[in-house]
């Protein structure tokens, strides 16, 4: 592609000055005239009948002005599967049943937040215990407590996806392998818990300030739940403290402070404790995997068969999806002539588990990468071998389910090699693993049921040559705000600096599914640039006028000056064509309008980021202790729009998905997360971080703006996976549920010793 | 929530054992506060009064008082003893275990007093100061007294401190000549609390291998930080030999009382006590001959 | 029954009343305005309410305000130099430190004490200054290449 002005810079953040300087306002810091402070009283059962609940004693308390119980609320369930009524099953404020430890029952109002929370601890709640189940391989069972009324087996979702022939196929397989796994739960752990500020005023209208990825949806599932007309629900994101999948759906904080305000016609602010963040917000899918691998004796893979039990929790949330993502991922990223999958999301009594950056596919990815290593160390083909034998290519239709475009695995492979060659010799106990992946640019469903496109963008060009970006997608850290400023730049043919990027007020931006699923680059983007294009065109019809060009496609616009493509001499200052469109369009401001929704792009996504991932281990093997040396991640994004944001997002990654595959965990006792705080949920910090490598690979999405996709996902598949792998290669222990702790492959090794091997 | 309580602040040592002596277990002291004020957020302790020691400058000191040892004044932050020349000069496994005790943060502000006082089995300081046969001296209106640390720890987050009592200064004697000691603990994430900890002090008759006098203490071992005395049983007197230190590690592994917790369980921190007192004990080893 | 407080904060003395439970942080954000030191922890393991108390780095969460009485804060609000980024901050935007931006006015915090008492730190001391700064967003290696950036010289502080 010709050289471009704007993308593929390295520049500063559109919104970083005011996070250095502080001046950054989250929702966590903002304070209203007249606020008041919410807490929510949460069930300390797992299982339990509301039989009474006495507010009486709370409402006495000096300083308390509301408190809300469920019978204050609309009766409505919260679901984001709004299309499925059945999988709208949370209430938040529970009326008759509470079924996690953490499920709400009443939430206060008051003038300080000490005063709220001891009002809670006044409240008087009477329950009935009822018989709680926790693991699916329990709640599967026919003499399992039923958490949801009507559903059988405690069977939430399930799916199927197959194509082929398995049961055929495995029959002229040379070599077969069985195994099972057990993946972790994980907690986002955003810096910035959540949290809302609501202020419904006496015209009727609410507005909710919050820390989210998808403002959007906040306001159509407040007003499912509250019983208010969308538009007068207005939701204001502030800057906003990480999201990673755990901040766009409705959760207690919106909806109790709404509620609560709604009584008050007062602004309340409900912002969660971290142990409140642990224990009462979703986490990632817990999964049981039992899985079936066929290949030929040369490593070719025949068939593979899945099947899934994942841990649902007391709701649906955006579960369905993770089982789904699970389910298509661990297809990825290899040709398999034959696939079957089959998977079962199981309610039980504990904290409800949803979207999870990777949705389900870091689950897959360790399952798959380690099963295929196993397979390879088997058939005694080399581990990059195997994969480069089976692994997708451009072009590549996975049957009914996905159209493979753009696909870098194997420059991502032949990279990852060098690589590895280049490390050379390794000292003993270190191993050297890797993992290959793929994942989605956003998805192509529809089951929160929108009327409206998938993404959309307004640009607005002013008399003075500055441009106002108005789009619903959200910056939660990412760097969407930037990168989508450098497109409509590199579109329009201006300069970054003179964008001006509004975005997730659902007041004055378009709307937009928000940052999840990886989806804001390539769907954002593709609206963004369309809004671009179409303000663009307007100028050019003037500039065309002024030029006397034949065909108005003579013309290109590039930093700030309109010039004939073949002559770029002759041309027109910027500035001077948008004077003239606004004086020959009536005064109004130039308006370009953009919108990107995905159809027939299979039934996953409309592009695949690719990637491998290599893992330097060092194993102590008396104690089973290890540490992460060196990740070398090579990524193929189709374009690289904003490089310092993928590097950025590409080395966090590795911090959280290293923490999944290392050390975090919520392990608990009856339905009671044990670890709610950063004294026993162990994080990796700077002096456990490896040495990170990028290393860059070129390719071009066609599906994508400017060829981009995505680089916020993907990169958290592959690190548990290549970590187990890893610690194999140094010391010959294999690990199969997650987290790979220091005890565990202490038993491992000393299991492998009494064994004599 | 952190409930109201009335607070002083008070400026000598004799106000403030005045304080505690009126106010004893309706009060608690608070000097970095950063183990108190969780407990206090976690609403676990709601005391009344608050004795804010932090200011009393008298008990922040560091002297170096030759054959007489090392006196540590009990307001004295990790990061002062992390930071001393003096103490480096003579008593390094104390530096290296402020080096790796939780963040910078907490060693700019926390003392070691405190942290004693908290009684937390896993913490840092007591293994060590165990290993370096280190005294503790409380005081009171009625006078002063002294308390070898391996008996100040009497339970879990509990020492031997009456309700009237302050610890004022840590004494730890001279270190004999030959004498070498270390320190390492266990975790999964560097510097994090110890899962185990170990420390081993040996001194060696002068010119051979024979262990003369020998302490190994454990952290995170069982409800209070304490002396493996069979693993020591094991060495003193006897040539110190490879063979010698895996029994050591061995008899320390049954002595101990550690518990199991999502962290751990207590059969693996039991096989983390027998390794690593093996290997502190083969560094200690190491350090006497050089010294 | 409030006390009184004296705190000098970015230069600027102040007198305050205070209940004995404030915190540190709490009297900067809500008495003074400045919330750039942030809450993301119950436990005094976070470090995003890190500022800099008598020149040494502190978790502003964990010190009852009358605790830093008569002494000098320092917070990222007093970093810059009325229009002119601190050195820190340039690094840390030039570098792609800063990704959510919660942890940042703590991360520059423990940054800024480490160079104020050592302007030539080792990686290792790097790493060591900010371990106690939890960031979720950027794996931590981009804000160390960013302080390394401003020992090696790569930002001459204006005068």
């Amino acid at each position: 592609m010709s050289d471009y002005s704007v993308i593929g810079k390295r520049v500063r953040r559109v919104d970083g000055t005011e996070k250095v300087t502080g001046n950054a306002e989250y929702t966590f810091d903002l304070v209203l005239p007249n606020m008041l402070y919410g807490k929510i009283l949460r069930s300390p059962h797992p299982h339990a009948k509301i039989i009474n609940i006495d507010t009486t004693p709370a409402e006495k308390m000096i300083g308390v002005k509301a408190v809300v119980t469920g019978k204050d609320t609309f009766g409505r369930k919260n679901g984001v599967w709004r299309r499925f009524s059945e999988l709208c099953d949370e209430e938040m404020i529970c009326r008759t049943k509470v079924r996690y430890v953490g499920d709400g029952v009443a939430a206060v109002a008051a003038i300080d937040e000490d005063t709220a929370e001891e009002a809670c601890q006044l409240i008087k709640v009477e329950y009935e215990e009822l018989p709680a189940t926790f693991d699916p391989l329990e709640a599967i069972k026919e003499d399992a407590p039923q958490i949801h009324e009507g559903v059988e087996l405690n069977i939430n979702v399930t799916r199927h996806i197959e194509w082929g022939d398995v049961d055929e196929a495995f029959k002229h397989c040379d070599h077969i392998r069985e195994d099972q796994f057990k993946t972790s739960s994980q907690h986002h752990v955003c810096m910035e818990t959540h949290n809302a500020v609501a202020s419904f005023d006496y015209n009727g209208k609410l507005t909710v300030w919050t820390s989210t990825q998808a403002s959007y949806y906040m306001q159509r599932l407040l007003a499912d739940m509250l019983d208010l007309r969308e538009s007068d629900i207005r939701v204001i994101k502030p800057h906003t403290g990480g999201g990673f999948g755990s901040k766009f759906e409705l959760d207690s904080a919106q909806f109790c402070a709404s509620l609560l305000s709604m009584k008050l016609c007062r602004p309340v602010k409900i912002v969660f404790t971290r142990a409140e963040e642990f224990t009462a917000t979703k986490r990632r899918t817990p999964m049981y995997y039992f899985v079936k691998l066929g290949a030929k004796k040369d490593g070719t893979f025949l068939a593979k068969e899945v099947r899934v039990l994942t841990e649902g929790g007391a709701y649906t949330g955006m579960g369905a999806t993770a089982l789904y993502l699970t389910g298509f991922f661990s297809s990825f990223p290899y040709k398999y002539p034959n696939y079957r999958y089959d998977g079962y999301r199981v309610y039980t009594n504990t904290a409800p588990t949803s979207a999870c950056r990777g949705f389900g596919a870091p689950q897959s990815t360790f399952v798959g990468e380690s099963q295929i290593d196993m397979l390879a160390d088997d058939l005694g083909i080399d581990p990059i071998e195997i994969r480069r034998k089976n692994g997708m290519t451009p072009d590549y239709e996975v049957p009914g389910q996905a159209h493979i475009l753009s696909c870098e695995l194997h420059q991502c492979l032949d990279k990852t090699e060098e690589q590895i060659k280049q490390r050379g010799k390794l000292p003993p106990n270190h191993g050297i693993g890797i993992a290959c992946y793929g994942f989605m640019s956003g998805g192509i469903f529809n089951w929160f049921d929108t009327p409206y496109a998938f993404s959309s963008a307004i640009v607005r060009i002013n008399i003075d040559g500055k441009v106002d970006l108005f789009t619903g997608a959200c910056e939660i850290g990412q760097g969407s705000d930037t990168t989508l400023s450098m497109i409509c730049a590199e579109e329009l043919g201006v300069r970054l600096e003179d964008i001006r990027i509004y975005s997730g007020d659902t007041g004055i931006c378009p709307p937009d599914l928000g940052a999840w699923g990886s989806r804001e680059t390539l769907m954002n983007g593709n609206a963004v640039r369309m809004a671009a294009a179409d303000a663009k065109r307007q100028l050019m019809a003037v500039a065309a006028g002024k030029l006397g060009a034949n065909i108005v496609y003579d013309l290109d616009m590039k930093d700030r000056w309109f010039h004939l493509v073949n002559r770029p001499e002759r041309g027109f200052s910027y500035y001077d064509i948008v004077k003239q469109a606004i004086r020959g369009n009536d005064g109004e401001a130039i308006i370009g309008r953009g919108h990107y929704t995905p159809h027939r792009k299979g039934m996953i996504s409309p592009a695949y980021s690719f990637g491998v991932q290599a893992v330097e281990v060092e194993v102590d093997p008396e104690t089973g202790r290890y540490k992460l040396l060196n990740v070398s991640t090579a990524h193929g994004s189709g374009k690289v729009i904003n490089p310092v944001g993928i590097e950025g997002q590409l080395e966090g990654a590795i911090m959280m998905a290293g923490g999944y595959g290392l050390c975090e965990d919520q392990p608990m006792d009856k339905g009671k997360i044990l670890n709610p705080s950063f004294d026993d949920y162990k994080l990796i910090r700077s002096l456990d971080m490896p040495e990170t490598k990028i290393l860059k690979i070129e390719s071009y999405e066609p599906e994508g703006p400017f060829g981009a996709k995505e680089a916020g996902e993907g990169l958290t598949n592959p690190t548990a996976g290549a970590i187990g792998n890893a610690i194999y290669k140094a010391v010959g222990v294999r690990i199969n549920d997650l987290p790979i702790t220091p005890e565990k492959v202490f038993r491992a090794l000393r299991e492998k010793e009494k064994q004599g091997k | 929530m952190i409930r109201d309580f009335e607070y002083f602040a008070p400026k000598t040592l004799e106000e403030a054992l005045s304080l505690l002596d009126k106010y004893r277990e309706t009060c608690k002291v608070i000097s970095g506060g950063q183990s108190l004020l969780k407990l206090m957020r976690a609403g676990l302790i709601t005391p009344q009064y608050l004795i804010d020691i932090k200011g009393m400058s008298e008990l922040d000191y560091i002297k170096s008082e030759g054959k007489n040892g090392l006196k540590i004044g009990a307001l004295t932050t990790h990061r002062a003893i992390e930071e001393s020349p003096m103490i480096q000069n003579g008593f390094s496994t104390l530096v290296e275990m402020e080096r790796i005790l939780a963040f910078i943060q907490i060693r700019n502000w926390g003392t070691i007093g405190g942290n004693l006082c908290h009684a937390d089995p896993a913490q840092d300081p007591a293994p060590v100061l165990m290993a370096l046969n280190a005294k503790l001296r409380a005081s009171s209106l009625k006078g002063e007294r002294t308390i070898a640390i391996e008996d100040f720890f009497t339970d879990y987050l509990k020492t031997a401190l009456e309700p009237n009592e302050l610890l004022t200064e840590i004494q730890v004697p001279a270190v004999p000549p030959h004498t070498g000691t270390a320190y390492t603990k266990f975790n999964i994430i560097e510097n994090d609390l110890a899962i185990v900890g170990v420390a081993v002090s040996i001194t060696l008759s002068s010119g051979t291998d024979v262990c003369q006098d020998v302490r190994i203490a454990l952290g995170a071992s069982a409800p209070t930080p304490m002396r493996a005395k069979g693993a020591e049983g094991v060495l003193r007197g006897k040539k110190v030999t490879d063979d010698l230190l895996t029994e050591a590690g061995e008899k320390a592994s049954a002595e101990a009382e550690p518990l199991s917790d999502i962290n751990a369980s207590a059969e693996y921190r039991r096989q983390l006590v027998k390794i690593l007192v093996k290997r502190m004990g083969k560094e200690a080893l190491t350090r006497a001959k050089q010294a | 029954m409030k006390k009184e407080l004296r705190l000098t904060v970015n230069g600027e003395a102040h007198e305050l009343y205070v209940k004995p439970k404030s915190l540190l942080m709490d009297v900067l954000r809500d008495q003074l305005g400045l919330i750039g030191a942030k809450r993301s922890c119950d436990t005094n393991t976070c470090g995003a309410c890190t500022v800099i108390l008598n020149g040494m780095a502190v978790h502003s969460c964990s010190i009852l305000a009358l605790q830093a009485n008569g002494g000098e804060v320092l917070t990222v609000e007093g970093l810059a130099k009325k229009t002119e980024l601190h050195p820190l901050q340039k690094a840390f935007l030039d570098y792609g430190s800063v990704q959510c931006g919660f942890c940042t006015p703590g991360m520059l915090m423990s940054a800024k004490a480490l160079l104020d008492k050592n302007p030539t730190p080792t990686k290792e001391q790097i790493k060591e200054a900010i371990d106690g700064n939890l960031c979720r967003c950027t794996g931590y290696n981009s804000i160390v290449r960013a302080i390394t950036a401003v020992v090696n010289g790569e930002y001459k502080e204006e005068k």
